[in-house]
């Protein structure tokens, strides 16, 4: 059997960070792998990548695109070689974003009550005021021992200087966990091997925490509490997930039609009756809740569900009101909560972000546009976003006009070259950007996050962005000690 | 459980077990085919009124064209009862009860849908190959019923399951059977030969069990007892009827209900056959009798939703 040496022709970008090779040598933490690499030729790789497609075709681990409004279904490309992280660089991403959920749920209790911070003038009212994703009927209820976050999914980068930074917070309904879960799975599958002899640190009890934490959520009286997820059902591009999910904690995996409010009691339609609900693991966005509240015209939801919620007779997971916490313009704010709220310095640097309602720096933005990505502040997936070195004048000069019109709905930051990683592309190693999202569970007494996370990949050569709706991938990611 | 999960639960394996005897009687009208037939009509034309949704002129004009007739059968978008509209639906509601399947059901329903939606499919009908395909989806759904066995719970939803499975395999083996009939009133074929009933018993996979327990000549009477009333032939009428009252009964313990008129109703259907003599009947009446039933046994479903899937 010829060999055929795909590592050779590796080369790393110029001007980023590769998390395998420094420009002259394979980090020490890649070593085994760039070794079992070395010794594999194109064909099992190729073999390997095509028997992992066929796992998640099959299991039908798919999600759907949206583009002209039809759906497509589709595996979610999955790249075979997994990346490693070092157990000292897992301490700074968990202690960092313990932190930060830290502070961010006292954020939500405050703006939610008291509203301290916006009379210390730390945050500006007229911020948080027009955020859209501010729930005026959110204010004043109390919520089980004052968790707000339960589940988050925050998105971290690598820099050209080789740290880590927050990109954004989701702290709403964060997807993607069951990908790292099966990533795992595959990768044991196709790459045995290189388990051999590596202690890679467990994600798979990421469930079983889960549930602890829906269980303990339970109002008081509930010795045998019902607890089950809601789903907007099969057409949703991450049911997959929520099945999954629901399956592993051995829950009822619930459609807003299954569910009925009476007397301000959520139950749910069985074959015996009705059967009451304690707590709700929602995957529903909030104005979709409840058609009563939000939007009438949602038949997702379920009609009474905030009055259930409201009386404390339902807990909802995650708490609901909390997009103004990951707003993007909100986001810069989180360095000053962080010192407002538990006098510490952040961990976890933010990466600079320019508010365009301030005049000078939209100004500054707007001249620099080359080096510039701007966002809108409610999107998410990498819908809205425009990158300044990839410019249609056309589209600019508009986009422009929108901008000074709503400044308040954008947000502009320098474009970052994310870190690359090595990936099993047409036959050859070849770089790749990568993100990085640890998935944070929140439960009364501890923040536990599972070592480990999803890395989305950019599979397109020179492309920034890891979103799946825009051709991005995931790989499995190793926490390892070194 | 959810009333919308048992509805899926129910309709998947009623989905399932309509496409194991539409794809077992396929295959067996294909090599059939390739005989002369005793009545000289080896169209495909019965088979296409018993699982098409398409009119008589399509039926005539295509019935001896082999690969458009399988076209029409496994994969006509015109056809809304192809497999490959059965075998969608029936994922789909697997989907939807995804979390109450065992992820070895889920992945034998998911990997049935890709297989019949493969594209190329279209073109290897029209080849040799066709014979091999037909065998290998009839194959799978004997698969899907074994997986189902093997790994599902046996709660609430394993018997919701298999009331769909045996409902739509008693309305399967009473539709077969009149066709049959038809078949023979129609064409006045001598209904003594042997020959003419084994094309049913082999869709019914019960011709070895025919020769080995019926040794007299009088076929017909042989035959329907079979068919019919036979307690030990898995695709009998009564056999199915059995397993519905035995899951129906088992669903009334477990819910503690008592005194339904859904037991009662069924009750009535089932000592119908139970109790019936065949000699009483004529072929005429027979088929009379078994649309009857046909009709009943739909009534009965329309309540048993009603009763127990009631949620939107």
């Amino acid at each position: 059997m010829s060999s055929i040496p795909i590592l050779h022709p590796y080369r790393s970008l110029p001007g980023t960070w590769d998390e395998m090779y420094d420009g002259s040598t394979v980090r020490p933490h890649y070593q085994k792998v760039f070794e079992v690499l070395q010794q594999a030729d194109v064909s099992t790789l190729q073999l390997k990548e095509h028997l992992a497609g066929k796992v998640f075709m099959n299991q039908g681990i798919t999600f759907t695109v949206y583009s002209e409004d039809e759906g497509i279904e589709r595996i979610f490309p999955f790249d075979i070689i997994p990346r490693i992280i070092t157990s000292a660089e897992w301490l700074q991403i968990e202690t960092g974003i313990k932190q930060r959920l830290k502070a961010l749920n006292l954020f939500l209790k405050d703006i939610y009550s008291t509203q301290e911070i916006i009379k210390e003038g730390v945050v500006p009212a007229d911020l948080v005021a027009s955020c859209p994703h501010y729930i005026r009927e959110a204010f004043g209820i109390p919520v089980p021992h004052d968790i707000y976050i339960h589940v988050s999914g925050i998105d971290l980068i690598k820099g050209e200087d080789g740290k880590f930074y927050v990109l954004e917070d989701n702290l709403r309904t964060p997807s993607g966990v069951s990908y790292m879960l099966e990533n795992r799975e595959v990768t044991k599958r196709i790459f045995p091997d290189l388990f051999m002899g590596t202690i890679v640190k467990r994600v798979s009890d990421y469930p079983i925490f889960l549930h602890q934490i829906l269980l303990s959520l339970a109002p008081y009286g509930a010795d045998d509490p019902t607890i089950v997820l809601l789903t907007p059902g099969v057409f949703n591009s991450a049911y997959y997930e929520h099945s999954f999910l629901a399956k592993q904690m051995g829950i009822a995996l619930v459609e807003g039609r299954d569910l009925v409010v009476d007397n301000h009691k959520v139950y749910m339609k069985t074959t015996r009756g009705l059967k009451s609900v304690d707590v709700i693991y929602r995957r529903l966005d909030d104005e979709y809740l409840d058609p009563l509240v939000f939007n009438p015209n949602s038949l997702l939801g379920v009609p009474g569900l905030m009055s259930a919620y409201r009386k404390g007779n339902v807990a909802l997971v995650n708490a609901v009101g909390n997009g103004v916490a990951d707003d993007k313009a909100v986001y810069a704010y989180v360095p000053a909560m962080i010192k407002y709220y538990l006098n510490e310095e952040p961990i976890l640097p933010n990466v600079p972000t320019y508010n365009l309602s301030d005049d000078e720096s939209r100004e500054y933005v707007f001249e620099n546009i080359d080096s510039m990505v701007i966002k809108q502040t409610n999107q998410s997936g990498g819908y809205g976003m425009i990158m300044g070195n990839k410019l249609i004048e056309e589209y600019w000069a508009k986009a422009k006009i929108d901008i000074t019109r709503d400044p308040r709905h954008y947000i502009a930051q320098p474009i970052i070259k994310l870190s690359t990683v090595p990936c099993f592309i047409d036959g050859r190693l070849q770089p790749r950007h990568v993100d990085l999202r640890p998935y944070a569970l929140c439960g009364p007494d501890e923040i536990r996050i599972v070592p480990g996370g999803l890395t989305r990949v950019a599979l397109k050569d020179g492309s920034l962005v890891v979103n799946s709706s825009q051709g991005g991938g995931s790989k499995d990611t190793w926490v390892v000690d070194f | 459980m959810l009333s919308r999960i048992a509805d899926s639960l129910f309709w998947l394996n009623r989905y399932m077990e309509r496409a194991d005897g539409m794809t077992r009687l396929i295959h067996v009208h294909y090599i059939l085919s390739m005989d002369k037939s005793l009545s000289g009509n080896s169209g495909w034309k019965p088979v296409l009124e018993l699982y098409t949704s398409l009119s008589a002129e399509v039926h005539e004009s295509i019935q001896h064209n082999i690969p458009a007739v399988l076209k029409k059968l496994l994969i006509g978008e015109d056809n809304l009862n192809s497999l490959q509209v059965i075998v969608s639906r029936a994922r789909e509601n697997a989907r939807g009860a995804q979390d109450q399947l065992t992820k070895e059901v889920w992945e034998q329903v998911n990997q049935m849908y890709h297989m019949v939606n493969d594209h190329s499919l279209k073109i290897r009908l029209n080849t040799n190959e066709a014979m091999a395909i037909i065998e290998n989806f009839s194959n799978q759904t004997v698969v899907f019923a074994g997986i189902t066995d093997i790994t599902m719970e046996r709660g609430l939803g394993w018997n919701f399951m298999n009331l769909g499975k045996f409902i739509e395999r008693c309305l399967q083996t009473i539709s077969i059977v009149n066709k049959e009939l038809e078949i023979i009133t129609e064409h006045g074929v001598d209904a003594r030969d042997i020959l003419q009933w084994r094309y049913l018993l082999l869709c019914l996979s019960g011709y070895e069990m025919h020769l080995k327990n019926y040794r007299s000549q009088e076929h017909e009477k042989n035959v329907m007892d079979q068919v019919l009333l036979n307690e030990n032939f898995p695709h009998s009428v009564i056999y199915s009827l059995t397993r519905i009252n035995y899951y129906l009964e088992n669903i009334r313990i477990i819910h503690g209900e008592v005194n339904i008129s859904l037991a009662r109703d069924f009750g009535r259907l089932y000592s119908k056959v139970k109790y019936m003599e065949l000699q009483s009947f004529t072929v005429q009446s027979l088929r009379e009798f078994l649309q009857e039933l046909a009709n009943d046994l739909g009534d009965f479903t329309r309540e048993l939703s009603q009763h127990y899937f009631n949620y939107s």
